[in-house]
């Protein structure tokens, strides 16, 4: 539940960050419901995401594409860093008619702009309305940014940390400290080009 | 999980993986702390361990929900949804569970990163089921509720951790503004953190009915959002609720 929202960040940083899911429902549409998946993931390899993944298998920072393609067992995940290939990747997907939700997860104009686009329309939304309660026990904004890409909470504060101090250091690309943190978001939502963004940032401070 | 003493090399590579920081160096080799462990899997997956110390171990009742919660690899046998998680908004184009005129609320307690109890959970629960909002019957967590009208969780899973546990409800929009400050109230009472996530069906003309009543309680929603775009078939047919 609502894993690819509460992503942090500021206006400008999210505009990089589009996440979506197909999934079918229970009792209603999960019949022969796997090709369409697939399908979806397919698709979607054609608009060069910067990740995939599907749940109970993993992501592309785990496995090869077509891996994931054949071992996914459940709802499917795909993230792009640009609204334009989100756009692209909408306008195929609504002409596929696969049949299955599709939930697009991003900052709300931009994804309206992209849904109108295609001639898509907001159906229904999550909202966040932020973090409450003990706050005094969460890290830094700049280390949730990264590590709330991760909706289940996988990516570690002392990983973020320990892959900064090796950009610092020049031990490791930010590109490269990204993909050590991608594999631990198994679904595949962790975007790791916004990561690499995020992380060389940190580690210039 | 557990970590072999007898071939741990204290490398200490496995330590930042922990999202709950429940692995230490002790006299020279990785223990894990097994009240603090969320049973997630992280470590064990993470691959960082080059001796292969680190053991995935049989859980049973009540530690087992600290994996189903946690790790997200694990089907839930309850929801069939691996994860903590529910379909909600996700598949409301074909479900309608999320009716105009009601809104869904899911208080993610432990996220981001903190992790929770369950005794804090419960202070959660109890405090909504006051206000006599609906819990979601597909949540992992609603099924361990004991008594719906008070919001008592059983128990024998009260001392259980997990990185993260949903609380999720629903109720008639004209109670939002209750519900809210109810919500508010018992946030200074718990030793984590939640996530709060509003979930409503868009009206036609796109506009939000919340809109309203969060200006008035002076809550700005972050500007991330999480968007169902009705490619889902059947679609739920909203007016025959209405009518």
């Amino acid at each position: 539940m609502t894993h690819t929202l509460h992503r942090r960040g500021t206006a400008e940083n999210l505009r990089g960050d589009y996440a979506l899911i197909m999934l079918r429902a229970m009792g209603i549409n999960d019949d022969d419901y796997l090709p369409k998946v697939k399908e979806f993931l397919r698709i979607a390899l054609r608009h060069n995401p910067v990740n995939i993944g599907s749940e109970l298998k993993g992501c592309l920072y785990e496995f090869l594409p077509e891996e994931i393609i054949a071992g996914a067992k459940g709802d499917s995940h795909v993230v792009f860093d640009n609204s334009r290939a989100l756009t692209g990747f909408l306008k195929e997907v609504k002409e596929a008619d696969l049949g299955l939700s599709v939930v697009v997860s991003g900052i709300f104009e931009s994804v309206d702009e992209c849904l109108e686009q295609v001639g898509l329309k907001h159906h229904t939304g999550n909202f966040s309305l932020g973090i409450w309660g003990k706050t005094e026990k969460l890290p830094g904004d700049d280390i949730l940014e990264v590590t709330t890409m991760c909706g289940h909470g996988l990516i570690s504060t002392n990983l973020v940390k320990a892959v900064t101090k090796e950009i610092k250091t020049g031990t490791r690309t930010p590109e490269a400290a990204a993909k050590i943190l991608a594999p631990n978001c198994t679904c595949g939502v962790f975007n790791p080009a916004r990561a690499a963004r995020l992380l060389a940032a940190m580690a210039a401070k | 999980m557990k970590i072999d003493p007898e071939t741990c090399t204290g490398c200490e590579a496995c330590v930042p993986y922990c999202p709950v920081q429940a692995i230490q160096i002790k006299e020279g080799v990785a223990v894990i702390d097994d009240d603090e462990c969320v049973e997630c899997g992280v470590c064990f997956r993470s691959g960082a361990c080059s001796v292969d110390s680190i053991q995935e171990v049989p859980l049973s009742w009540p530690r087992v929900i600290r994996a189903v919660l946690s790790n997200p690899l694990i089907e839930s046998p309850d929801t069939r949804i691996p994860g903590r998680g529910t379909e909600e908004v996700k598949t409301n184009d074909v479900t309608g569970r999320i009716k105009p005129g009601f809104i869904g609320l899911a208080l993610e307690m432990g996220r981001p990163g903190t992790g929770t109890s369950f005794r804090d959970v419960q202070k959660v629960t109890r405090a909504l089921a006051g206000m006599g909002v609906e819990f979601e019957p597909q949540n992992p967590v609603t099924f361990w509720i004991t008594d719906k009208k008070t919001g008592k969780i059983r128990d024998d899973i009260l001392n259980e951790k997990s990185l993260s546990a949903i609380v999720e409800c629903s109720f008639p929009l004209d109670k939002l503004k209750a519900v809210i400050k109810q919500v508010q109230a018992v946030a200074q009472q718990i030793d984590t953190v939640f996530s709060v996530t509003t979930c409503v069906k868009v009206a036609p003309d796109g506009s939000l009915p919340t809109d309203k009543i969060f200006k008035e309680l002076g809550i700005t929603p972050y500007p991330d959002s999480k968007n169902n775009v009705g490619l889902g078939r059947p679609l739920f047919q909203f007016e025959e609720v209405s009518s």
